[in-house]
């Protein structure tokens, strides 16, 4: 300021000197302050425009929960996937049946169901009094008009196995829905407890022409939360709906403030601005590690969601060998490598599909512990020997060369890759890491551009049917993976039967010989369960994991005032 | 003037039709294919069935000539297409978030513009003096601090440690602070040099003695005369800076939750969001054709000789 002012001052002093050149000056000079008190004034509306009543400071708590997320909440459609985000989804709707731990299916908005003898028919008796967040009825007519919509566009859903199933969806009367199938498909009641698409809108929200894929006119559920306030790309405000049928919440609201940047997550944390952080991928391992190791703040991890795998395509020539993928699964001490990459927040897996999953939980396979000679052992029976002085393995003059890609934004894969490089050249075995994008990994995966590929299932309530299904069907990555098995086919076989079963014991059957028999063959190594981490304030209590990976944890939380 | 004004705002037109081939091209170099890509981000498992759809959706079964006349056709109507994620106008997204931008990035020139001026000019004129010497160091900082690095160090401080400033978001000038200061940081250090420079070059020319044998006051000649030529390169830089304060605000939004324009178009890339990637890399080519033009504007108001010599070559 004072520099502007000065010029000011000679410039006065000067006018008296050359007025012909200085009346041009002066109507430049009044232009350029002009445009600049214009800039500034501009600059102070757009603040103070912004500035409507946000409180910032903490303390002033009203009861509210204020976490951080990546990305912005989203349009709050149901009935879409991207960029709307699950947990908010599952906040505002509610689906029919709701996923348990252990995998039990509990009511929700269906209070009881009763699947027909051939599978094909379920009929749903719907929880009766529950209201919309607008004061409008559930009841069977609504959830038909939902369901109608979502299989309208049954092509994008399809993912989700029993959309294209749907023969029939019929009101049988204001409390009862009916579903019929084409084919049994025992995943169903499974599959209606995820967060999207099948959770229900309020008539309000429909547009005109009935079609939610293209957005809805205003976000009306049956879920404990609303709505109340919304800045695309700044935050998200929920308030407790008083008419909740449910367990009501004990905070009054939620705060999602959208803060990109993994960094800045944690200052806001560690400055009080936030309550919890929450998510996946949303704290790195660092800087839970970090935060933990101060003592200011509580820690939770959750029971297994995934396992973290190792999948061998058992195409290339080395692997096809039996005796080489085991003689790679003994060869590397696990424990270790978990512990040691992951600090103890993943836990060594012996299983390919986590144990807490519906028909997963007592599975007999073969155990594989660490055990260097014999993994040199089996190497040398197949044929793959060490030749005097060198250190790779060779066969008919090639040497025993394998390729693993990871996804190179994932710290975990790679310190993962690097120690199994090193634990395998011990056994002989070279091994070359590459990292790659997680779209070009997902793409060589299915590609079959792979030698071997890290994997992780996708968790409750998707799996285990859901992994079944991937390994069976064609261009996934998994059934090109699995082709030396000598009993491949009746194995897809299987794998094709099982969401067609009734009989609940022969379905348990099922699942433990086609588990047993995909891991013992050893293209598939299960290597960590992947845990979910939270870390929050002190004040914060009553944090619980969900069962359901995709649904928010706010229900239970309270905060000390 | 205004002829060469009209010839200057021809000239964006091929360098315009240049970028939006640039990225038409892009999506055909890319090894990932836009289609499987937004069913990858919204987790939805890709079948053949659903790709076809989607690529028949996007356009990118037709050929690549169809596809960039369509796309020229689309943008001179400003319609840059639907986003692949929001499934919305990508121009009205754009819209919505540039505000916040135009808003950090005019408060970050106006610091820059604030301290460089004064700091660069008395360096100039004080060579070899603290101010010099300070000078020196805050532009050895400035132009070596990666910003985001920089950006975590001033919230540690000032937000979290002295609790001066909000962490992170948008709203009151307190929100401004940091990120303008973070990315006025790396202009400040190049026009305090820029200006130190030009102002000891001019101190050296002719017009300088003349005017002190004119009996001028020194502080006259320095303020009316030396800095007003010295000056001049600085808003050359500044106008060429335009595009890199762009890029600056791609991560400094990201820095501090910025609710802006680089944010949007980082995201963008992630998800592979084609359409908003062609609309922001245009956006920013004709930002920089406009931002040079402006600058010559001015540069003839301040110094007339620059157009005086436009005239001889007309």
């Amino acid at each position: 300021m004072r520099i502007l002012l000065t010029i000011e001052n000679d410039y006065q002093h000067q006018v008296g000197g050359d007025t012909v050149m200085s009346k041009g000056k002066i109507s430049l000079k009044i232009k350029l302050t002009f445009v600049f008190i214009l800039i500034l004034s501009t600059l102070l509306v757009g603040c103070s425009n912004n500035n409507n009543g946000e409180s910032t400071s903490k303390g002033s708590h009203d009861n509210m929960l204020t976490i951080a997320w990546p990305r912005d909440v989203g349009e709050m459609n149901p009935h879409v996937y991207n960029p709307s985000q699950l947990f908010a989804q599952s906040m505002v709707y509610e689906p029919l049946v709701s996923y348990q731990a252990g995998g039990k299916i509990k009511p929700s908005l269906a209070k009881s169901w009763e699947i027909s003898e051939d599978g094909k028919v379920y009929t749903f008796h719907l929880r009766e009094g529950v209201k919309f967040s607008d004061g409008t009825d559930f009841n069977a007519e609504i959830v038909k008009k939902n369901f109608d919509t979502i299989l309208n566009n049954a092509k994008l859903h399809s993912w989700l196995g029993f959309i294209t199933k749907v023969s029939q969806t019929e009101v049988v009367d204001k409390n009862t829905f009916k579903l019929t199938l084409t084919e049994p498909y025992y995943p169903t009641i499974q599959e209606l407890a995820v967060v999207r698409p099948v959770r229900f809108l309020g008539e309000a929200g429909f547009p005109k022409d009935g079609d939610t894929s293209k957005g809805i006119v205003k976000p009306v559920g049956t879920g404990p939360w609303i709505l109340e306030k919304y800045k695309a790309d700044e935050y998200a405000i929920y308030k407790r709906n008083e008419n909740y049928w449910g367990e009501l919440p004990k905070v009054a609201k939620i705060k999602v403030k959208v803060i990109p940047d993994a960094e800045t997550r944690v200052l806001a944390f560690e400055k009080g601005d936030l309550d919890m952080i929450y998510g996946e991928g949303v704290i790195s391992l660092d800087t839970f590690k970090q935060l933990k190791s101060t003592g200011k703040y509580e820690t939770s991890v959750s029971e297994p969601i995934a396992t973290r795998q190792l999948v061998m395509n058992t195409k290339t020539e080395q692997l096809s060998d039996e005796r080489v993928r085991e003689a790679l699964h003994y060869g590397f001490n696990k424990d270790a490598m978990v512990e040691g990459v992951t600090s103890g927040l993943e836990e060594e897996a012996d299983h390919i599909l986590p144990t807490n999953l519906p028909y997963t939980n007592d599975i007999d396979v073969k155990s594989v512990g660490y055990d260097v000679e014999k993994a040199k052992a089996l190497l040398d029976k197949a044929g793959w020997k060490l030749p005097k002085g060198k250190t790779v393995r060779e066969k008919d003059g090639k040497l025993l060369e394998i390729e693993l890609m990871y996804d190179s934004a994932e710290s975990i894969q790679k310190a993962m890759a690097e120690t199994l490089q090193s634990e395998w050249a011990a056994i002989g075995v070279k091994l070359n890491i590459v990292g790659v994008e997680l779209a070009d990994q997902v793409q060589r995966f299915k590609d079959n551009k792979f030698d071997i590929n890290f994997f992780s299932n996708y968790g409750a309530p998707y799996d285990p049917h859901t992994f079944l299904n991937i390994v069976a069907s064609k261009g996934y990555g998994f059934n090109e993976a699995i082709s030396a098995y000598p009993n491949k086919d009746e194995l897809i076989k299987q794998m094709v039967k099982v969401p067609q079963t009734t009989d609940e014991k022969e379905r348990q059957q099922l699942y433990a010989s086609i588990l047993k028999s995909l891991q013992d063959q050893g293209a598939i190594i299960p290597v960590s369960y992947i845990k979910k981490t939270a870390i929050y304030q002190k004040n914060v209590t009553n944090f619980k994991f969900p069962a359901n990976r995709d649904e928010n944890p706010f229900t239970g939380i309270s905060i000390k005032q | 003037m205004g002829n060469y004004i009209l010839k200057r705002i021809m000239s964006i037109i091929p360098v315009f039709l240049l970028a939006a081939l640039l990225t038409t091209g892009m999506i055909h170099l890319s090894p990932v294919d836009p289609a499987e890509a937004y069913l990858t981000a919204a987790h939805i498992q890709p079948t053949d069935e659903i790709l076809a759809q989607k690529r028949h959706e996007f356009g990118l079964d037709q050929p690549f000539f169809i596809q960039y006349v369509n796309s020229i056709m689309k943008i001179c109507q400003l319609d840059f297409g639907i986003s692949y994620v929001s499934n919305k106008p990508v121009w009205n997204e754009v819209i919505y978030r540039i505000p916040a931008t135009v808003q950090l990035a005019i408060a970050s020139i106006l610091i820059a513009v604030f301290v460089s001026v004064p700091l660069g000019f008395l360096a100039g004129v004080k060579k070899g003096s603290v101010i010099d010497h300070f000078s020196r160091l805050l532009s050895f900082f400035g132009a070596s601090i990666p910003t985001f690095w920089l950006g975590y160090i001033l919230v540690f401080f000032f937000s979290v440690k002295l609790n001066l400033f909000p962490v992170e978001g948008i709203g009151t000038w307190q929100h401004l602070v940091l990120p303008s200061i973070t990315l006025a940081l790396p202009l400040i250090a190049m026009y305090t040099r820029l200006l130190r420079a030009s102002v000891l070059e001019n101190l050296q020319q002719p017009y300088v003695l003349f005017a002190r044998t004119r009996g001028l006051k020194e502080k006259t000649i320095m303020t009316k005369h030396v800095l007003r030529i010295a000056i001049s390169p600085m808003i050359t830089g500044l106008g060429m800076n335009l595009g890199k304060l762009l890029t600056g605000t791609i991560i400094v939004e990201s820095v501090f939750s910025w609710p802006g324009f680089g944010r949007y178009f980082i995201e963008a890339i992630f998800n592979r969001d084609i359409p908003v990637i062609q609309c922001y890399v245009l956006i920013a080519a004709s930002l920089f054709i406009l931002s040079n033009l402006i600058v010559d504007i001015v540069q003839m108001y301040i110094d007339p000789r620059i157009s005086r010599k436009e005239g001889q070559h007309r």
